[in-house]
Parts: C-alpha cells; sequence; structure tokens
C-alpha cells in the first residue's frame, strides 16, 4: 500500500487557518496535521521529527506548511526548517503566512497582465506605491514588483515604520538586490503624480486612496485592491473588477478588486501545494515561487 | 459502511510530534486525533470520552497513543487509562513518548544481539554507561538494561545530583538498579570508560560525546550503540551505518563492535509499526510500554 500524503502545518497562531486547510485537502494531501503557538526555536525539532519517520521514499509524500502572521518570522521559520534536513531525510517546505505569499502574487501577477493587456507594457521601471504596505501581503507585493523591475515605494501611515519595512525587503527579502523605498500616507499627492501603478493593501474597511486623487495622477495605469469588505481601499473599485476602467482616472487605468486578485491566489496556492505532492527532490517555496505559478497561471489560461 | 480507524493521540506537549503522526498514519490508522497540552488528571475522562462514543465493536477500530517528552509521565498516562476502561468499552493503550520507548527497546535489542553474537555475553553481569541518561531515551534505556541485569549508569553532562535523582525516582518506580554518574569532560569519561562493557549513547542529536582519544582509554568495550543520526555521531569513528561494524578507535579493547543509529531506527520502525499495528489487529486490549517494546524488539533483531 502507498503511503499517505501527510502535511504539518506549523503556525506560530492559536489556529490554523481553515483556508489553509481546506487549500492543503483538496491539492490533494490525505492528513493535514496542526501544529499551533509554534515558537520558531521549535522548527528544528519538529522537522527532524519528520524526516527521521519515514523513508527516503515516505518522505517524498510528507511536507511541511508554515502559516503564522508574519513575513520574517516565515521566512526564517523556512531558512532553520531547510537548514534542519539531513539528506536523504528531507521534505519540502511552503511558506505562506496569512496566504500573504500567494495574495501578493496573485496581485502582482494580476497587475502585470494589465500593463500588457492594456499597456502594452511590463513592470520594468514603472513606478509602483504600495499603499498600507507595511502588512504582509503590502511587504511581499513590494518585494516581488521590485524583482520585476518595479521602482517600489511602500507608503505607511508612520514613516519611521515604512523606512524600516522597505529595509527588510530591499536587504531581507530581496536579498540586497533590490531597492525598495518608503513615503509617508501624507505626501501621498506627490507621488501619485508618477505612479503607474498602485495596491492597496492595508486593513479591510480604510480607504487608502481618494477619487480625488486617482483624478489628479497623470500616469496612472492599474490599480489593484486587496480588501474585499466594504468601504474599498482605492475610492471606486469593486471586489468583482477585473481590468475595469477605473472611475475618474484621466489616464484611462484600470482596477483589480481582491475576488479577480483571490482566483489567481488560490491557482498560486493550490499549484504550490501540488508541486510538493509531486516533486522528487524537496523544494523550499515562498513568495518567489508563488509569483512564479501565478505567472504561469496567467500564461495558460490567456 | 465499515468504521474508520482512530488513533486519538494524547500529548502532554503543546503540539504532537510530527514523529509520532507519521509512523501512526504509515501504521494504517485512517484518522489521527491530536489531543495537546493534556493533563493527567484528564486522563480518565478522555479515556471515558473514547471508549462511550463507539460500539464494542466500533472501539476495536479505535486505539489511544500517549506521546509527549516525559518517560515517567507518558508511563502515569498509561496506567491512568487502565482503570477508566469499562469491559467490553475498552481500547487498546500505547505509550511512546518521542518514539523514546521503542528507540530505548531497539537499541538495547542491538547492543544485546551483537554482545551475544560477537562476545558470547549477555546483559547480565555487563557493565553499560548510558551517555545523554537523563533524558528520554536514556532513561528508558537504562531501565531496560537495568532490569535485564546489567550493572547500569546513567550518565548525566553536567550534574551528579541530576543523575541520581533520576536513577532513585525511576529505580523505584520499575524495580531497576541503576547508578547515577557525571562526566563533564573527556577525563572524567576515560575513567567511567576504562572498565565499561557496553555504552549507550543516546545524548542530544549532533553532540559528539566519545571522541576517539577517549574511546582508546576502554579497556573491555565490547559493544556501543548510538542512536544520533545527525553528524556528528555521537561516537567518533562509529558511523549511523554500522551495523556490528568494528570499533577501531577503541585500540586497547579486544574485538569492539558498534551499531549505529540508522541500524538501530531500523529495528525501531518496525517496532513501532508492529506495535502500532497490533493495536488494531487485537482482540483484547493491549497496554504497551517499553518493557513490552523490549521483548518485541528482540523477536526483531
Amino acid at each position: 500500500m502507498e503511503k499517505p500524503f501527510i502535511l504539518h502545518m506549523l503556525t506560530t497562531a492559536k489556529n490554523l487557518s481553515p483556508f489553509d486547510v481546506n487549500m492543503a485537502m483538496d491539492a490533494g494531501w490525505i492528513s493535514a496535521v496542526p501544529y499551533i503557538n509554534v515558537e520558531p526555536s521549535e522548527v528544528r525539532g519538529l522537522v527532524q521529527d519528520a524526516i527521521f519517520s519515514r523513508s527516503p521514499k515516505g518522505l517524498l509524500r510528507t511536507a511541511i506548511f508554515i502559516g503564522g502572521r508574519e513575513t520574517k518570522q516565515a521566512m526564517d521559520m523556512l531558512k532553520m526548517a531547510k537548514n534542519s534536513m539531513v539528506p536523504p531525510f528531507e521534505v519540502s517546505v511552503f511558506a505562506d503566512p496569512s496566504g500573504a505569499f500567494t495574495t501578493a502574487a496573485g496581485m502582482v501577477a494580476a497587475v502585470e497582465k494589465e500593463l500588457q493587456d492594456k499597456f502594452h507594457t511590463t513592470l520594468e521601471g514603472k513606478n509602483v506605491l504600495a499603499l498600507g504596505g507595511t502588512g504582509p501581503v503590502g511587504q511581499a507585493a513590494a518585494v516581488i514588483a521590485a524583482q520585476a523591475g518595479a521602482a517600489v515605494r511602500i507608503i505607511g501611515r508612520q514613516l519611521d515604520k515604512a523606512e524600516r519595512i522597505a529595509e527588510l525587503c530591499s536587504e531581507e527579502f530581496g536579498d540586497g538586490k533590490i531597492n525598495v523605498s518608503a513615503g509617508a500616507d501624507a505626501d501621498k499627492a506627490e507621488y501619485m503624480k508618477t505612479a503607474d501603478v498602485v495596491f492597496a493593501t492595508g486593513a479591510a474597511g480604510i480607504e487608502l486612496l481618494s477619487a480625488e486623487l486617482i483624478a489628479a495622477a497623470p500616469q496612472l495605469k492599474v490599480v489593484a485592491d486587496v480588501n474585499a469588505v466594504p468601504p474599498a481601499g482605492i475610492a471606486g473599485v469593486d471586489a468583482f473588477d477585473n481590468g475595469k476602467p477605473l472611475a475618474g482616472s484621466i489616464s484611462g487605468a484600470v482596477a483589480l478588486g481582491a475576488l479577480a486578485i483571490g482566483n489567481i491566489k488560490y491557482q498560486a496556492q493550490s499549484r504550490l501545494l501540488k508541486r510538493m505532492l509531486e516533486s522528487d527532490t524537496p523544494l523550499f517555496l515562498h513568495f518567489e515561487h508563488a509569483f512564479d505559478v501565478a505567472r504561469e497561471f496567467i500564461r495558460t489560461t490567456n | 459502511m465499515s468504521k474508520r480507524s482512530i488513533l486519538h493521540m494524547f500529548d502532554p506537549m503543546p503540539n504532537n510530534s510530527p514523529f509520532d503522526v507519521n509512523m501512526a498514519l504509515d501504521a494504517g490508522f485512517d484518522v489521527l486525533m491530536p489531543y495537546s497540552n493534556v493533563k493527567l488528571e484528564s486522563i480518565h475522562n478522555l479515556t471515558q470520552d473514547v471508549i462511550f462514543s463507539r460500539s464494542p465493536s466500533g472501539v476495536k477500530k479505535t486505539a489511544i497513543f500517549i506521546g509527549g517528552r516525559d518517560m515517567g509521565l507518558a508511563i502515569d498516562m498509561l496506567e491512568a487509562c487502565k482503570p477508566a476502561m469499562v469491559p467490553p468499552f475498552q481500547v487498546s493503550v500505547f505509550a511512546d513518548p518521542s518514539g523514546a520507548y521503542t528507540t530505548a527497546a531497539a537499541l538495547v535489542a542491538c547492543v544485546e544481539a551483537s554482545l551475544g553474537k560477537i562476545h558470547g555475553k549477555s546483559l547480565a553481569g555487563s557493565k553499560a554507561l548510558v551517555f545523554g541518561g537523563t533524558g528520554p531515551v536514556g532513561i528508558a534505556t537504562g531501565v531496560i538494561a537495568s532490569l535485564q541485569g546489567a550493572e547500569t549508569y546513567l550518565v548525566d553532562h553536567l550534574s551528579l545530583d541530576t543523575a541520581n535523582d533520576v536513577v532513585k525516582q525511576y529505580n523505584r518506580r520499575f524495580n531497576a538498579h541503576m547508578l547515577g554518574a557525571v562526566a563533564h569532560n573527556d577525563a572524567e569519561k576515560a575513567a567511567l570508560l576504562a572498565d565499561a562493557d557496553i555504552v549507550f549513547c543516546t545524548a542530544k542529536a549532533g553532540i559528539r560525546v566519545l571522541s576517539a582519544a577517549v574511546l582508546a582509554q576502554a579497556r573491555q568495550l565490547k559493544v556501543a550503540g548510538d542512536v544520533n543520526a545527525v553528524p556528528p555521531s555521537g561516537i567518533e569513528g562509529l558511523d549511523f551505518n554500522h551495523s556490528a561494524t568494528p570499533l577501531l578507535n577503541a585500540i586497547q579493547a579486544e574485538n569492539p563492535v558498534g551499531v549505529g543509529a540508522l541500524s538501530i531506527g531500523n529495528i525501531k520502525y518496525k517496532l513501532q509499526q508492529t506495535l502500532l499495528k497490533s493495536l488494531l489487529e487485537t482482540e483484547t486490549p493491549l497496554f504497551i510500554d517499553f518493557r513490552d517494546a523490549f521483548e518485541k524488539a528482540r523477536t526483531l533483531v
């Protein structure tokens, strides 16, 4: 009898996200086992317990998922997990804290598609504003867009926090190869004069971009809002918008709403979960890989 | 539809061990249910909730696993399950905290087999040292060896008091005759090793406990077993795939051999699988601890 597919699901939070559990089961994992309130220092022990209890062949049917709420912590845990493997005793690991990596990947891939379809251009050299960008989704989106060649600025209400997060994105997540900058929410109007793309990834129920600022943006091309709860994070964007002209834009910008982004996010998460099932070498997956599969999904469905 | 088999996994720790989870699913249980932060005083009620929610034919497809990191607490929990059963509403219970019982059982059984085959000796009358002796695997190893008649020392790397406390507690509980010892440094290790017949190395993964220089002081070492699978091995020159392989660094000893983590792990794996499967196959409820595990391990080596 073939061994069952087992996904060990680690989270630093009190509970797993039922979202991740459903996704894992639907991707084909037979058992999804929760480990909650996990301290980063416990990762090594848990990983080694997982790898030393199956043969290398059985380990091909075993993987670890890292949830939680925090980007840096999840990336650190992913690194620790990778360093705890003892080849040939090793398993795949996928970090997606609060689904932020796949959400960010879905959003950036959708934006890239709109830039291509409506403006025949790419992210390369575009000015991107990540509004409410200090949270997990904003951080990952900033890094992914910067890695695709965009000039990304993280906008937050507290400038010092935005600066700290921008540096974390550039140095830690971008490996020093990208340069994400920061700006204060109060200076938003100034930045909108040169913005090509806007991501809205703030807390639900807060309007981050007003109709006035949209009307005053001369080169705005695509806006994306991950908020599905009214009021919208970007004035005039509906959760169902999928490349619809943005009301009041003088530059012909189009809008992406939460459900259009969510669809690609879903595909990206599902594909990475399946990739771990099928791979015959261990994979260590995070936002970069999420972006790869999100792009792949868009390419294959066009 | 026939009822699915369910393993209720009681664990005093904040989380179950992925080790136990993999093993239980591989043994054929359909459904695992983790219970974390379980207290000893909750065992009675949890057990009764397990037995009274299925028919007597259903409870045959139901079992309890006790995990954790604490060797004594696991035994207490196993014992606490027994009076909670109400025949014919009863299920089997298997205690194996972090796999420590089955690891210890496999370690001692492998070492015993090499001792007999290569040196014609038994555990009875041999002097055995358990390094990392105050951890869960070490304690279970020490108790099993002592109950087989070996003069067994649990060696702590920091404190003689710790070793003696553990020894006293577990001797009383299991009628064993272990002794406590401490080895802070190579000189103290060498002194202990001088007239030892057997070394069990159950220290933390990735810690080198006995160097070649220390091993060179062992005059009558016969068999060494090391459960550490993460390099470096606990005993220098003893590789994780060694199986009764000459232990060249013990230059003074006559024909010493080593058993590595992979050989022990193979037996441990088979043992744990056999015991988990027996929970599903048995007609009468089983209560399995490390002593039962050792008896079964002997039949496997």
